[in-house]
C-alpha cells in the first residue's frame, strides 16, 4: 500500500489483548488518517457517555498518509475525549514521533483499558511490547525519554507524560522528541488514567511512494515554494512565532491581564525580536522541516525550547508579567512536567482576577513573576492552590461563583488574540469543536496577516463561509498529517498533489475539502450527542459587553449573532447547530 | 514617527525614525525613510513593481493601509506608521 503502512494496532491495557486491523479503502478515502481517521475510530468505539478517565475510553495515536514522506511530516495526532472540555478532541505534535511510528510498521495505535501498574509500550516491527514503567512513574518528561532511550535501540522516539499527566491534571500534555507537545485538551491526563507512562517507537520500514519520479520533482518544487515565501523562508526561521507579539499588540488585541485590555505596555520586551537578540541560541526544526520555527533558548540558569508566541503571551501579557526569563522558565517547567502552556497561563490569569475581585482569598497579583514557577509545579502535583488551578479556568471560576471570569469556550482557554479585534476569529473560537482554540480556523491569517488575501477584521460579512472553509481545510491538513505552517506558502491544490503522488489515489481538491467537512461534521455530531449545541457556541460575556478601551480595537465588541445563523446555514446545520439529515446524507455519515 | 519591526530590524537600528515633513504618501515616506536610514529595506515590504507583498502590514495610527488607500495613503507630522515585514505564527 502506498502512503499508509496499512495497519493499526489495538491494545487493551487491562486484558493485554492485542489485535491488528487493516486500514480499508473506505477509511483511507473518507478519513485519510491523523485527526480524521482518529475521530472516526474513536466515534465507532466510544459513546458520548464515555468518561474520559474510564478504562473503556479510547486513546488513539494516529499518523497520516503523508507522515514520514514530504517536508514537515514527522507529526502525529492524538484523539480522545477531552477531560477539560468533554468534547471530542484531537491534539497534534511535531518532532519525529509520527514518522518513527510509521517506520515501526504502524499507521496508528488504539489504546483502551487501564493497566494495573505503570507501563510503557514499545512499538517495533508492527507489534507492541508492554513494558513495566514502575521505575519511570514520577519522572519528568525529559528524564522519562532519556530513561526509555537507554532501554531501547538508537533513534527510538518517545512520547510520554510527566507528573501532570500522572496526576490527571485536566490540561496535561503529551511530550515527544524532548520538547514537542500534543498540548491542548488534556490528552496527557487520559494517558495517565490508563497508567500509561509512554509510547516508544523504533523501526526501519519505509513508506512506499506511488510515483517516485513525480515525488522527487514535486519535493524540489515544494522546497522552492517554501523557500521563496517570505514567511516560511525567512520570518519564521529568524524570529519564530513570537514575531506576532508586536503585530497583535499594534492591532490593540493582545490580551492583557485576563483579556481586560488589548495592549500590553511591555509587549516589546517579550517580543520575538527581543527573544532573537537575547535568549535565542539557535532555531530548531521538526523532522524534514526546512522552516524550523522552533527556538532553542538559554536563560542564566537553564536551557530548553521556547517560548512560542502563545506561551510568551500566556505567562506574559495575560498575567501582566514582562520578565522574559520568568516566562521562559515557566515554559521549560511546563515542558518538563507535561502541561499545556496556554491553559496553564490563562488559568493563572483567571485566578489573579478572582483574587483581585475578592472572590478568591488567595493573593495573586498582576505582574508578579516570582510565584510563576511554584504555581506551575504545584499544579502538576496538585499541591495547595495548584490543586485548584489543575481544574482549568472554567471549573475554577465556577467554584468561586464568577464563571464569567474564565476566558474559555466549551472549557478550553482562548489563546492570544482578543476576539473583539477580529470578528472572524471570534466565530472560529465560538464554533470550534474542541473549544477555545485558534487552530481550527486560523482567521488571523486573512484578518491580520493578510494571507492568502486580506480581509477587514471588523467586518462580519462573509466571515461564516470563510470560517467554515478554513475549518474544513484545517481538518484535512490535520489528517494528512502535515504542519499547518505549510498553508502559509501553499494552497489546497498542493496538498492534493502531495496526496496523489504519495498514495496514487486520484484525489481532487473538491474531494479533499469534502473529507475535511466530513471530519468536522462527525466531530460536531459527537459533541451534539454529548450535549453541546448553540448555547455552547459562544464566548465569555466580557467580549460582548465590555469594549476595549485603548488602541486600534477600541470601542469594539464581538458581534457573534451577526454571523452564527449564516454559519449554521453554510454548514447545513439547523438553528440549534445540529447537522440536518440531508447534510449527514451528503457526507455519508 | 516610523517604527520598524520584524526582519526590518536587522537593517534599521534604532528601529524608530522621527520624520517631520509635509504631507506625503506611504510610498514616498518609505523612500524617504530609506534615504534617511541609509538602508535598503523596501524589498522586505514591496515587490519589484513597488506593490505591497502578500503579508506586509503597514499601520497608520493602528489602521491598516489596505483598508485605506494602500501605498497612496497620506500621512503627515503627528502620525505613527508601523512597518511589519510579512510574518506568520500561531
Ligand atoms: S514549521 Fe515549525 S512546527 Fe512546523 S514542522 Fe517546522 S519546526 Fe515543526
Amino acid at each position: 500500500m502506498n502512503g499508509w503502512m496499512g495497519k493499526i494496532a489495538k491494545i487493551d491495557l487491562g486484558s493485554l489483548e492485542q489485535e491488528t486491523v487493516a486500514i480499508d479503502d473506505e477509511m483511507r478515502r473518507r478519513y485519510l488518517g491523523g485527526r480524521g481517521l482518529g475521530v472516526k475510530l474513536y466515534t465507532d468505539l466510544c459513546s458520548a457517555k464515555t468518561d474520559p478517565f474510564a478504562p473503556d475510553n479510547a486513546l488513539i495515536f494516529m499518523t497520516g498518509p503523508l507522515t514520514g514522506t514530504v517536508m514537515t511530516s514527522g507529526r502525529y495526532a492524538v484523539v480522545s475525549r477531552s477531560p477539560l472540555t468533554g468534547t471530542i478532541c484531537d491534539s497534534s505534535s511535531g518532532g519525529s514521533f509520527g514518522a518513527v511510528l510509521k517506520s515501526a510498521g504502524l499507521d496508528g495505535l488504539v489504546i483502551q483499558g487501564r493497566a494495573d501498574h505503570p507501563v510503557y509500550l514499545y512499538v517495533h516491527d508492527g507489534g507492541i511490547e508492554v513494558r513495566d514503567a514502575s521505575s519511570l512513574w514520577g519522572l519528568n518528561t525529559q528524564q522519562t525519554q532519556k530513561a526509555i532511550q537507554e532501554q531501547t535501540p538508537a533513534k527510538t522516539s518517545v512520547a510520554c507524560i510527566g507528573p501532570a499527566g500522572e496526576n490527571r491534571v485536566a490540561f496535561a500534555a503529551i511530550m515527544n522528541d524532548k520538547d514537542r507537545a500534543a498540548g491542548r485538551g488534556g490528552m496527557g491526563a487520559v494517558m495517565g488514567a490508563k497508567n500509561l507512562k509512554a509510547i516508544a517507537a523504533s523501526g526501519s520500514q519505509t513508506v512506499a511512494i506511488a510515483d517516485p519520479e513525480g515525488y522527487k520533482a514535486m519535493n524540489a518544487r515544494i522546497e522552492r515554494i517554501v523557500d521563496k515565501n517570505p514567511v516560511t523562508g525567512k520570518s519564521l526561521q529568524v524570529l519564530g512565532t513570537s514575531v506576532l507579539v508586536n503585530i497583535i499588540n499594534a492591532h490593540g488585541m493582545f490580551p492583557t491581564e485576563n483579556f481586560r485590555r488589548g495592549m500590553f505596555n511591555d509587549a516589546e520586551g517579550t517580543s520575538g525580536e527581543k527573544i532573537a537578540e537575547s535568549l535565542l541560541q539557535r532555531q530548531s526544526a521538526c523532522y524534514k522541516c526546512p522552516i524550523g520555527c522552533g527556538r532553542t533558548t538559554r536563560t542564566k540558569n537553564k536551557h530548553g525550547e521556547g517560548p512560542e508566541y502563545e506561551t510568551v503571551w500566556a505567562f506574559g501579557a495575560q498575567l501582566g508579567v514582562s520578565d522574559l526569563t520568568a516566562i521562559t522558565e515557566a515554559n521549560y517547567a511546563c515542558n518538563e512536567l507535561g502541561l499545556d502552556t496556554i491553559t496553564m497561563g490563562s488559568t493563572i490569569g483567571c485566578a489573579m482576577e478572582l483574587s483581585e475581585t475578592g472572590a478568591w482569598k488567595e493573593k495573586l497579583d498582576w505582574g508578579d513573576a516570582s510565584k510563576l514557577l511554584a504555581l506551575v509545579e504545584d499544579t502538576a502535583y496538585r499541591r495547595g492552590i495548584g490543586a485548584e488551578l489543575a481544574l482549568g479556568s472554567k471549573r475554577l471560576a465556577e467554584k468561586y461563583g464568577r464563571p464569567e471570569l474564565a476566558m474559555q469556550v466549551k472549557g478550553m482557554e482562548i489563546p492570544a488574540y482578543d476576539p473583539r479585534g477580529v470578528q472572524g476569529m471570534a466565530l472560529s473560537y465560538a464554533t470550534s469543536n474542541r473549544g477555545g482554540c485558534h487552530m481550527r480556523a486560523y482567521m488571523i491569517s486573512p484578518e491580520i496577516l493578510g494571507h492568502p488575501v486580506f480581509l477587514d477584521r471588523f467586518s462580519t460579512v462573509g466571515k461564516a463561509e470563510i470560517v467554515a472553509l478554513f475549518q474544513d481545510i484545517s481538518a484535512l491538513v490535520d489528517s494528512t498529517v502535515l504542519c499547518r505552517f505549510l498553508q502559509i506558502a501553499m494552497g489546497i491544490s498542493t496538498f492534493t498533489e502531495m496526496l496523489r503522488t504519495v498514495t496514487g489515489l486520484d484525489f481532487s481538491d473538491e474531494e479533499l475539502l469534502k473529507i475535511g467537512r466530513r471530519i468536522y461534521t462527525l466531530e460536531r455530531v459527537f459533541n451534539n450527542r454529548a450535549g453541546f449545541s448553540r448555547g455552547d457556541d459562544t464566548l465569555p460575556p466580557r467580549f460582548f459587553n465590555e469594549e476595549l478601551q485603548t488602541g486600534s480595537s477600541r470601542h469594539r465588541v464581538v458581534r457573534l449573532e451577526e454571523m452564527l445563523d449564516d454559519y449554521y446555514s453554510v454548514r447545513g446545520w439547523d438553528k440549534e447547530g445540529v447537522p440536518l439529515p440531508r447534510t449527514l446524507a451528503e457526507l455519508g455519515l | 514617527m516610523v517604527k520598524f519591526y520584524g526582519l526590518l530590524r536587522r537593517q534599521v537600528q534604532p528601529p524608530v525614525l522621527e520624520i517631520s515633513t509635509a504631507e506625503l504618501n506611504i510610498l514616498q515616506l518609505l523612500q524617504l525613510a530609506e534615504r534617511r536610514t541609509g538602508q535598503n529595506f523596501l524589498d522586505e515590504l514591496l515587490d519589484p513593481e513597488k506593490k505591497l507583498l502578500t503579508g506586509t502590514i503597514i499601520l497608520v495610527n493602528g489602521e491598516n493601509i489596505r483598508l485605506k488607500q494602500n501605498l497612496e495613503t497620506r500621512v503627515s507630522g503627528g502620525d505613527t506608521v508601523d512597518l511589519f515585514s510579512p510574518a506568520g505564527g500561531g
